[in-house]
């Protein structure tokens, strides 16, 4: 869901786009099945995380493009900093 | 942008894949989910690769779940339970339909009243059929001349109700009728449920293999049990899944009433009886509190 809501920062993606954008971002680590990703679309969408931008027809078929809220943009970005505090723990310069 | 091939092999496959989707969402966004699957496939493949078919079977049986918990869940858990006890109570007749044609034919219409949600059909028919069990238990004559004990025909091995309580068939249907009377009161339209409930009667029906000693005198039915364990995992999951406690409802209902036959059985209660009333119970408790259970951050 991180690299979903961090994807569509860079603004209203289709489900394709987002699943290219996952899998640069994360460097390849992560992939979700197409099926995997809807679901995690939708559980946001009842969210209020994300909403729907617009609709196109493209080969017949209908596309939605999804578009981050405030409030999905408050919630990747606190959780940015929770792990950015997390890791500096571990990968702050030792004092002695 | 990829040229999406139309009518292909591999289409096909996801198509039938995305069947896992209920049909709402599939009219809805079956098509978005294709375009994506056919757009992510490498050139000349055919078969779905496996991670996505996995993703589209369990995410079909998510979003099915999900789309069920709709509606007043108190209302639907209550529809639910009296379904499974309507299933019982056909299941339980089924293997006398050689000797009971009418009661059974009538048991199972009552069935299918319940679950096309025609609770004012259902209510007689299941009326009747509850008096004249309840008669052939009681070692009764009511409505018509039944030769007694009834014997199986087929499918079981032990003459109809020769271990059950009067009282404790009657409890069954007049818990059932109660629900009826409950649903049909509240006038608006139930949701018609699923066919699969008819195979869920005929393994509920058999004897199935044998597995408690022969001198017991309440054997429970192994393909009985399977059939209700897999219903109680079923309403666990529905209730983790959906966060809704209709499933709960539901198999409290018929957990109440099972409850009732074992316990007018307590003196001849053997090991093997507790541990498939306690896997019952933990189930229904877990269809209980899965509902309530803590909800994770919202991007875990």
């Amino acid at each position: 869901m991180y690299f979903v809501l961090t994807a569509l920062r860079a603004g209203p993606l289709h489900g394709h786009a987002i699943s290219k954008s996952i899998k640069e971002l994360s460097a390849g680590r992560v992939q979700p099945s197409v099926g995997t990703l809807y679901g995690i679309l939708e559980r946001l969408n009842e969210r209020g995380v994300i909403i729907v931008d617009r609709e196109e027809t493209v080969n017949g078929r209908n596309r939605r493009y999804f578009r981050i809220t405030d409030e999905g943009q408050a919630l990747v970005e606190a959780e940015a900093r929770r792990m950015q505090e997390a890791a500096s723990l571990v990968l702050r310069p030792s004092s002695t | 942008m990829t040229a999406v091939p139309q009518g292909g092999t591999l289409e096909r496959r996801y198509r039938a894949l995305l069947r896992a989707y209920p049909r709402a969402y599939r009219t809805a966004h079956g098509d978005e989910l294709l375009d994506v699957l056919l757009e992510s496939a490498d050139p000349g493949r055919t078969v779905p690769v496996p991670r996505e078919a996995w993703g589209l079977l369990a995410g079909g049986v998510r979003s099915r779940i999900v789309h069920l918990a709709t509606g007043n869940p108190w209302k639907d858990g209550l529809h639910l339970g009296v379904t499974a006890l309507a299933a019982a109570q056909v299941a339980a007749l089924l293997p006398y339909a050689g000797a009971l044609p009418l009661w059974t034919a009538a048991s199972a219409l009552a069935l299918v009243a319940v679950l096309r949600g025609w609770m004012w059909a259902a209510i007689p028919l299941t009326l009747v059929v509850g008096m004249k069990a309840v008669a052939i238990a009681g070692g009764q004559q009511i409505f018509d001349l039944t030769m007694l004990p009834v014997y199986p025909s087929h499918l079981g091995d032990r003459a109809l109700f020769a271990d059950s309580d009067p009282y404790v068939v009657a409890g069954g249907y007049a818990v059932a009728l109660a629900g009826l009377g409950v649903l049909a009161a509240r006038g608006r339209p139930l949701r018609v449920r699923s066919w699969w409930w008819c195979a869920a009667v005929v393994a509920a029906a058999w004897s199935g293999p044998q597995w408690m000693a022969e001198e017991s005198t309440f054997p429970l039915s192994l393909s009985r049990m399977a059939v209700e364990a897999a219903a109680f995992v079923l309403a666990t999951a529905g209730g983790y899944l959906a966060r809704d406690y209709r499933w709960a409802l539901g198999a409290g209902i018929y957990l109440a009433v099972a409850s009732g036959d074992l316990a007018a059985h307590s003196a001849e209660l053997t090991r093997q009886h507790l541990a498939y009333w306690a896997v019952l119970a933990v189930l229904a408790l877990g269809a209980a509190g899965a509902p309530f259970r803590q909800r994770r951050h919202c991007l875990h």
